[in-house]
Formats: C-alpha cells, structure tokens, sequence
C-alpha cells in the first residue's frame, strides 16, 4: 500500500486540484437547488464512506445501517427540542450512542457468516424502524413516532446548526466527507487496517497470527456507526423536519449499501464514485421522469446494479482507477514494466 | 374470550402456513445453492399478477391458475439462474463471501417491482373469485375459505416436495448436490442442471403460493415486500434447506402474528417477530431443523 | 526445562477418541517430527496445541503457560505460530502485506512492521517478490510466504501442518534448507508431516502416532527401524529406497 508521501505526483495534484475545486464550487453556483443536489450528493459520499468502515473493510455486508443515520437524528433532535442543546454536542451524544449500540448489535451478529449477517442487519435495521414508529416519547424526549420531528426556524445561527443560506452547510458536509476519507486513508495504511483485511479475507489465517477478529470488527463498526450518527444530525438540521420512513428504514439503508458497492467497497473513493455517478442518475430520473414512468429511477437503479455486479463486482473503482493511471502515464515518463503494475493495482486501491 | 384466542391461533396456523408456503421455495435455494435471492418476493408478485390476471380474463376458478402460472414461474426462475445467477456465482468462484448474488438479486427485484408499478400501476386489486369472501363458521370462529385451502395445498406440496427429495431420483439428485457439490459432480450429476431446475423449482412454489393468496390477498406491485422478508426469516428458523421446516417456521409466524395481535398493536407484532428472528439467529443459527454447518 | 510440555492429552469426538494420552516435549532450538499414518490423529494433536479445538483433558505447557484451551490468537501471542496445510494467503494482497500482518504481532507502527517484514522476507528469500499479489505465486513461493508470514510473528515455536504437502520432489528438496534457516534463527519447529524425506533430513527428534498413541519416540533413525513403526507406517518405502 502506499502511503500519502509515495503517491504519485500526479495523483497529489489532482487530489489537491480536486479539493480546492469543491471548496471553491459554492462561489460559482448560486443556483440554491443545485446547491442542494451537491450538496446531497456529498451528504450520500458520507454516509457510504462511513458504512465503509464495516462493509468494505470489515468484510461483512450490513444491510441495516440507516438505524444509525436515525440515531444520530433524533438524539441530538430530541436533546435540542428537550433542553435547547445545541446541536453540536447533541451530534456527537448522538454519534456516542449510536457507536454503543453498534458495539451491541455487533457483538453477536458480526460471528455470523454472509447472509445470515445480512439478515441480521435487516431485522435489526426494521426493528429499529418499528420502534420509533411506535413510540411518541422516550422518558422526556420526543419522539412522536410516524409524525416525525419538526425543528423550529432559528435564522441564521451557529450555535443552533441553522444557517439560511445553503452554503454553510456546503461546507460543512464537505469538510465532514474530507474528514472521514482521511479517517479512512490513515486506518487503512495502520495496524488496524490490516488487521481488518486479513480478517475478512481469511479469519482462520489472521487468528494464527495474533489476530483477535472480532475485537478489530468491533472497532470498525463503532466508527462506522459514530460516524454514521453524525451525518443523521446533519440531516436534521439541513432539512428541519424527518420522520421514521425518510431517515430509518430499508430504502435508505440499501441505497447506502448499494452506491458503495457499485462504486467500490474497501477502496477510499469507491463509495464516493458511487455517490457522484447515483444519486444524479437518481435525482434526474425522478425528477424529470417520475410522473409519466413512475419508479423509473429504481429501474435504472437496479439495473445498473445487476450490470455492473455482473461485470465488475468489485465495483466502479477498478476500472475508473485504470483508466486514471493509464493517463497519469501520459503525464509522467515510466519504465514500461512500472506502468504495467500501477496499471494492474490501480492507483487509489485499497492495496 | 377464550373462543377468541384460539381463533387467533388458528388463524395464525392458516396464515402461517402459506407463510410457509412462500418459503418453502427459498429454503430450497438457499438451502441447496446456498443463494440468497432477494428478489424471491417480488417473483411472488410476479406470480400473484399472473393469477390475477388468468381469474380476471378468464372468470375460471382460481386454483385452476395453478396450471398456467406455476409453468410459467419455473421456466422464469429457470432462466433467471441460468442468464443471471450463474454468471455470478461463477465470476465470484474465489472471493470469500460471495454476496454479489444479494446485490444482483436486489437489483432484479427493483426492477420487477418497479416495472409492474409502471405497467399496473399502484392500485390495490382485488381478484373476484367463487370463493373470495366465504367463511366457515365453527363454534362462532370464522375462518376464510381461502385460507383453509391454502393451508391444505400447503401441507399437499410439503407431503409431495418431503417424498419427492426422499424418494424421486432428481430429489435426491437435488440432496447430495446440497450436502457436497464436489462429489455430487463426480457422481455423474450435473450441477448446473441441477441448480437450474431447483431455482425453477423454488419460484414454482412461489407461484403456488400466488394462486392461494389471489383469492384473498390484495394484488399490488410492491406486496412481496413483506412477504419476502418473513420468507427469510421463517427459512432461517425453519433451517437452511428443511422443507417441513420451513412449513413449520411459517406457522410459528403465523402464530406469532395472530396472537400477539390479541395483546399489542398490530405494529408491534412486526417488531417482535424481528426480534424473535434475532435471538434464534444468536442462540440457534442453524434454526428449528437445520444441519449444523451451513453457510 | 522443555519449551512445550505436552502432558496425557485426549481428545474425544463424541464416542471417537482421536487422540489417546499423547505426551510430547520440544526442547529450545528443536526441530521435532509427528508422523503417523493417515487418520493417526496426529493432524487432531496438532490443532490441540495450535488451539483450533481445546482438547478434552491434558496439559499443553509452554514457557511457564498452560494453553489447554486457549484460541488462537492467543496461542500466537504467547510465541507460538501454526501455518496451514491448504496455505491461506491474504489472496488479493501483495506479499509485504501478507508479511507485515504477521509482523504487526509485536509493533503497532506501520515502519516498524514494514521493516520486521523485508527483514524476514529476505530470509526467505521473497525479497525481489514483495510487491507481487500474493495470488499470482506459485505453489512454493506460498509456501514461502505462509512461513514468511509465521516468522514475522517472531514465534518461539512454529507449527507446520504438512508444509510439504502438494511440493514436486524437487520443491522439497528446495524447502529443507529454509526450514533449517528458520531453525537456525532460533525458532523451535513441531513439523507434521507425511514426506519421510522432510522428516528425516530435518528432525531432531521424531514422535510416531498411531490410532491415537504414541508408539515410538526418538532418534529418527532409530525411530523408522522400530519394529512398531514399520509395521503400523508403510515405512517400507524409503527403507527400500536405503538399498
């Protein structure tokens, strides 16, 4: 694996080209609805990038994760319409909670093998979705089951996570996204990372060497649902409003599952190609088409699930990486043999 | 009150057993191919219009689509292992867990559900038939009569599929493919074929399932939905490949649902099998009846 | 003082007993043979103490620990190592990774792994391969590489479950003085196996097992002229071979 000073020069400058590019986006775009495509376009590059942690480097496949997106929503929700908590600290209650209940989930599911696991997730994820439906307050806070929770306007303010521009929260998804692909870059390149592939690549061999797989799974699911979390209190204050359906629930756990499948589970910018090349396809066809052909957008979801499954199961990233490399090539002078393995290993891989 | 209670539980047996019904298909394919099709639902939707449709063109006794959807959903899920499963599993022949099959299956799923959406259109149907709506009256229990014969086609597939995986040359064919792929091979038995027919197999149970549930059920693009996930769950409890078991887990649900009713919401029946499903998943993953090593 | 005690292990299966009050001892810096015909149950005494399944009574004492029924992971931890006799390699991975998994047992820092792991690679003579997927090497090389892997744990004893297994003759032959290498380093070695070649050029000392019990322990050459043996082992094969 390579580490950040052995990268290429040309990658280097086109992560920072790309970077500063998204930074700089919001003063051209003033168009407040495209804004919000971006900016849930970033909003989904998140939360895939968090379900990463367990479903790309854990090995397993969790088809339950929007539990946490709701955690994180309706705990620093209910703090704040209880106690006037700001959001901030209700975000990171939120992300605690959520990591504990993943810990919890995770202590008996994450033994289970392939689609028992699966399974596991969905009935966990539901159950989740069931409850909160079912409930109109916990002890003092709000909950008001299918009703979903409703945050009054505060303006413009910091301390409430309201802004009424949609730039802030631009930028603030942005940096959270950059955060967490970081996060990503250092596990991967740590003792930690390694750990992880080798227990979900071969559990037997990795407990030879030392290797306590459940403990590193744990690890991974507790930031992955801490991380989760946040985005869930990110969403709330976005939209000030949610109910169960919008933010738990199957539909959104799949989507999440799915776009970081497609793009690419294990690598750093699989689940972001994911996002960037989806949720457009999605938004577009619903928007444009979803009156004349309803549920034409999960057509085309699904089929380009069963295509791109069916020829590149390791997702997008593969061959996007290629096809990356192979330019990078044009740009820098190598010895044949060297562009023939980076062309192989792919520049941003997870080896 | 107690005359309640067990018509509660009686119920719950009739409804649960064609719960197991729609399961017993998956547990022959994800007990024998070890494939995870979540696309098993929607294939029940599939059939359930195919019904439908047959009773509404042609006025003839409901039961009598059997002929024509269980066919028709054999030669379905026959070619969807053939073109679509199959080229799967065998690209993902080395990775450790393949559930590449759960993705695509998924996809396959939108895409059914989604297409009888644009082509139906949402509304829910109801098939009239000669016996949609009748009761039987027994000690001032009501039962459907729908849904007593279903219950009793159930326990006639169930009798057929135990004495055909017993008895029947392709059935046992079908067994030592499950119990070890390798030396059912050297055997002399083709695993493709086999693989394909038990998915086509799976599905057509699928479509007997349909044809009991028109009579009552409400037809729609997306009622597989539930279906599909008790289906899993009933599989898993029941155990991977166990057709008793799956009949029995079915109405263990049943039964789960109709008496929980009696003392919660309806709602919270949904949140209790989940987590009945769980704790069986923590405590016996190998379900009521299954072998002990599976997946 | 041996480095590990084996002391009256069984193992039952059920009503099967595999492994039938085996005593075994391995001083520091031996290399010690287990052979046994197929179904002697010297692969179940092998997992006792590699810690795949605790076996049902005994005691398997290493340096001062008792390991009776540890898993894995711990076993590892306390120094010792098992490798597999269907190799497991970290197939999508390059071999300094695979190598640097094993080396993470005694360091959290990526260098400092990544540095334990060259070191061992280039005893094992995979130095020039590093960068290779693990899944594109030959049959050898991953045999290499699942011993590389074992020896970046920096193991005091190393437990090879028939690392001959599926090797040309020539392989073999190639194989013997890597294993002494690692000897040499200052490892111990329990090696299973069923290659008389292996056993006879390597082994200090030899144990033989047959339907569960010891039947012979000693010298390797005194051990193949054993009259038990001969008769219990088709030994006859390389004792022709002697001719």
């Amino acid at each position: 694996m390579k580490l950040l000073t052995e990268q290429s020069k040309f990658n280097k400058i086109l992560t920072l080209v790309v970077v500063l590019i998204l930074l700089a986006l919001p003063l051209f775009i003033s168009n407040p609805t495209v804004l919000q495509i971006l900016i849930l376009i970033i909003f989904y590059a998140y939360l895939t990038s968090c379900w990463n942690f367990v479903g790309g480097f854990a090995g397993v496949l969790p088809l339950g994760h929007s539990a946490f997106v709701g955690i994180g929503a309706y705990v620093s929700t209910s703090l704040y319409l209880t106690w006037g908590l700001s959001p901030w600290i209700g975000m990171l209650a939120g992300g605690v909670i959520a990591a504990l209940m993943g810990i919890l989930i995770g202590l008996p599911t994450l033994k289970l093998r392939g689609a028992y696991f699966a399974l596991a997730t969905i009935a966990f994820g539901e159950a989740m979705r069931v409850l909160v439906e079912n409930i109109e307050h916990i002890g003092p806070f709000p909950v008001r089951g299918p009703k979903g929770l409703l945050i009054d306007l505060a303006g413009n303010s910091f301390a409430h996570f309201q802004f009424t521009s949609k730039v802030p929260y631009y930028y603030i998804i942005l940096i959270m996204l950059l955060i967490v692909l970081l996060i990503t870059f250092i596990m991967m390149n740590s003792k930690v990372g390694y750990y992880l592939a080798a227990g979900g690549e071969e559990p037997d061999a990795a407990a030879a060497l030392g290797i306590k797989v459940s403990k590193y799974k744990l690890i991974a699911m507790a930031i992955s649902c801490f991380l989760t979390a946040l985005g869930g209190t990110f969403y709330a204050q976005m939209f000030l409003y949610f109910y169960p359906k919008s933010i738990l629930g199957l539909d959104l756990s799949y989507e999440i599952a799915f776009i970081a499948l497609i793009g690419g589970r294990g690598t750093i910018l699989g689940p972001v190609i994911g996002a960037l090349l989806l949720r457009p396809v999605g938004d577009l066809t619903r928007i444009y088409l979803s009156d004349t052909l309803p549920g034409l957008h999960l057509i085309i979801f699904g089929l380009i699930l069963v295509i791109v499954m069916r020829y590149q199961p390791k997702g997008l990233v593969l061959p996007l990486s290629r096809l990356l490399a192979r330019i990078n090539n044009r740009f820098t002078k190598k010895s044949g043999e060297e562009q023939q393995e980076e062309v192989c290993n792919g520049a941003f891989d997870s080896k | 009150m107690l005359i309640g209670y067990i018509e509660s539980l009686l119920n719950g047996i009739l409804m649960g057993s064609i719960y197991g019904l729609t399961a017993v298909g998956l547990t022959l394919i994800f007990g024998v191919m070890k494939v995870v099709n979540f696309a098993h639902g929607s294939i029940l939707m599939v059939g359930m219009f195919a019904a439908y449709f047959f009773v509404a063109l042609t006025g003839l006794n409901p039961y009598l689509a059997l002929v024509v959807v269980v066919p028709l959903l054999f030669v379905f899920g026959y070619a969807m292992q053939k073109f679509i499963i199959k080229p799967i599993f065998v690209a993902e022949k080395d990775v450790r867990e393949p559930i590449t099959v759960i993705i695509v299956t998924t996809g396959i799923w939108y895409i059914l559900d989604n297409l009888a959406l644009m082509l139906f259109g949402a509304e829910f149907r109801v098939a009239k038939t000669s016996v949609t709506g009748k009761m039987l009256e027994v000690f001032d229990m009501y039962f459907l009569w729908p849904k007593i014969i279903g219950a009793v086609i159930t326990l006639l597939l169930g009798l057929y599929l135990f004495w055909f995986l017993r008895h029947s040359r392709m059935g046992k064919a079908v067994r030592a493919t499950s119990l070890d792929r390798e030396a059912a091979t050297l055997m002399g038995i083709k695993q493709n074929r086999i693989y394909n027919i038990v998915f086509g197999l799976g599905c057509a149970c699928c479509g007997v399932a349909a044809c009991v549930l028109v009579p009552f059920y409400y037809v729609y693009p997306t009622v597989g939905v539930p279906f599909d996930i008790k289906a899993f769950i009933i599989v898993v409890l029941g155990g991977l490949g166990s057709v008793p078991g799956a009949i029995l887990g079915g109405i263990l649900i049943g039964i789960i649902e109709t008496l929980g009713a009696q003392f919660m919401a309806a709602t919270w029946t949904e949140m209790l099998i989940y987590v009945f499903f769980l704790l069986v998943l923590f405590i016996k993953p190998a379900g009521l009846f299954g072998l002990k090593q599976d997946y | 003082m041996a480095l590990l005690t084996v002391s009256k292990v069984i193992k039952q299966f059920g009503g099967l007993t595999a492994v039938n009050s085996v005593d075994l001892s391995v001083d520091k810096g031996q290399i010690v043979g287990v052979i046994g015909p197929n179904g002697a149950g010297k692969t179940t005494l092998f997992n006792c103490i590699a810690g795949a399944f605790p076996p049902t009574s005994g005691s398997i004492m290493f340096n001062g620990h008792e390991m009776a029924g540890k898993k894995p992971h711990e076993i590892c931890k306390l120094g010792i190592t098992r490798t597999f006799q269907v190799v497991k390699p970290f197939a999508s991975k390059t071999v300094l990774y695979n190598t640097m998994v094993g080396a993470f047992a005694n360091t959290n820092k990526l260098s400092e792994a990544r540095t334990k792991a060259i070191e061992v690679l280039k005893i094992l003579d995979l130095y020039d391969k590093r960068d290779v997927v693990s899944k594109s090497l030959t049959l050898p090389e991953r045999k290499r590489l699942e011993l590389a892997r074992a020896l970046a744990t920096e193991p005091h004893l190393l437990l090879l479950d028939e690392v001959m297994a599926g090797l040309r003759p020539s392989e073999v032959t190639e194989m013997l003085p890597v294993i002494k290498k690692i000897n040499e380093v200052g490892v111990s070695i329990i090696i299973v196996e069923h290659i008389m070649q292996a056993i006879m050029n390597l082994s200090d000392k030899v144990y033989v097992i047959n339907f569960g019990k010891k039947i012979a322990e000693g010298d390797p050459h005194d051990v193949i002229n054993n009259e038990e043996v001969i008769k219990a082992y088709l030994g006859e094969a390389y004792v022709a071979n002697q001719h």
